[in-house]
């Protein structure tokens, strides 16, 4: 996996003093004043990255992954409004209009005839605590650092079944190995990546 | 509030989406009770993003960006409706539009004397996604899965010999897991189920029925 590009101006300070993001701070923008040269520099961000991912794992061809990348980045200036940098981190929720667009997109090749869109399944996240960004951002720090030291065969899984929106079982299917082994891999993947539920009991 | 939950890797196909669409709509409707499990699901979110500001970018050309940004004009004003929170307690959003009213107008069809089911559909063709209401204090006759079973308590509560389970507790049963859920005595019971396979009954009074019982996805 590569390093992220423009890592290094993932941040800046606000005039206010307070660390923001400079997409989150576009997507403000846009909503506020539809502003269009925030919307290119999020566009130059994002979009190739869109590409990315509906290219993975898929047989997509470039038109189809261009049409994608045209669908989402015209959802994420007409959801600007909604977007709320208290509660939310701009990439998460880029990604999620991202994954429910290629899950929609993904169904309408296979001509799949549903009332229900991807959006009324996996809505965007709406963290509802306080400080949620300040935690899903550093959330999104150690997951980063600690996804290096991950071994390969549970980093080969988690890009499967994100970045390729493969089952476990048809990871599984794909990887000829035991689903069982599959899930695991998993399993370990988030115990190392501190990625846990509160204690309760499995139904 | 809920106290059984789908385990962490149900949640990470759910987050990915790459879950399928009846069984992500199942999840998505325990969500509506359950907090917990929509903190997780927003962690297991960050970690999908995580992957995607790592992917490796492919090139997209400046024709893509003014063919954006001359359809931004087309688009209807930046109005937006928010998602509503879901309410502690009520029916899913979801299915109540699946559903297009209440539980009393759907059509049920009778199984037992105590189990009526009513279908739903969904468009997702390997899986069925049903409602089952069983009156207070009856039983389901006791059946295996030839498939996995997905069940989400939306009203009143049923036991079977692993526990009691109540409004928002979500169970997932997998093939060969025999049980004989019984209603609690208080009031009827409502309960989404989702199967990819037919149920099997097991006792002898009841095999008769298993023909029957085929599998009604979409």
């Amino acid at each position: 996996m590569s390093e992220q590009q423009g890592n290094t101006n993932d941040q800046w300070k606000a005039p206010s003093g307070r660390r923001t993001d400079e997409w989150s701070e576009c997507l403000t923008l846009i909503a506020a004043n539809e502003d269009r040269a925030a919307f290119t520099r999020l566009f130059r961000h994002f979009a190739p990255l869109i590409k990315a991912f509906a290219l993975s794992g898929s047989n997509l061809s470039a038109t189809v992954a261009d049409e994608l990348v045209q669908e989402v980045m015209l959802k994420v200036w007409q959801k600007a409004g909604a977007f709320n940098p208290e509660k939310a981190a701009a990439s998460t929720w880029v990604y999620t209009i991202a994954r429910n667009c290629r899950t929609d997109m993904f169904r309408r090749l296979q001509k799949f005839d549903t009332p229900i869109a991807a959006d009324d399944v996996c809505p965007e996240q709406e963290g509802e605590e306080p400080f949620s960004q300040l935690q899903s951002r550093r959330n999104r720090e150690r997951v980063r650092e600690m996804m290096k030291e991950l071994p390969a065969d549970q980093a080969q899984i988690l890009a499967k079944v994100y970045m390729e929106g493969k089952s476990h079982a048809e990871a599984a299917g794909e990887l000829d190995l035991p689903l069982g082994t599959v899930k695991s891999r998993v399993r370990l993947a988030l115990q190392k990546l501190q990625i846990q539920m509160e204690s309760y009991s499995y139904g | 509030m809920a106290k059984f939950h789908p385990e962490l890797d149900l949640l990470t196909e759910y987050a990915a989406g790459s879950l399928s669409l009846a069984q992500a709509a199942c999840v998505a409707a325990h969500m509506n009770y359950c907090e917990q499990c929509r903190r997780t699901a927003g962690q297991l979110e960050d970690l999908g993003a995580t992957l995607f500001d790592s992917l490796q970018p492919e090139t997209v050309g400046d024709v893509q960006l003014n063919a954006v940004l001359a359809r931004l004009d087309d688009l209807p004003p930046l109005s937006y409706t928010k998602v509503e929170q879901p309410l502690a307690g009520q029916t899913p959003a979801l299915l109540q539009r699946l559903m297009r009213g209440n539980f009393a107008d759907l059509a049920w069809k009778k199984i037992t004397k105590t189990l009526s089911i009513s279908y739903l559909s969904t468009g997702d063709p390997g899986y069925e996604f049903a409602l089952y209401h069983i009156k207070a204090g009856g039983k389901i006759p006791e059946h295996t899965h030839r498939g996995s079973e997905m069940t989400l308590v939306l009203e009143g509560g049923f036991s079977d010999a692993n526990g009691s389970y109540h409004q928002g507790d979500f169970l997932f049963r997998e093939p060969s897991d025999v049980h004989a859920p019984t209603a609690l005595q208080s009031e009827d019971c409502i309960c989404l189920a989702v199967l990819d396979a037919p149920l099997k009954f097991t006792s002898w009074k009841h095999r008769w029925m298993n023909p029957f019982l085929s599998l009604r996805a979409g």
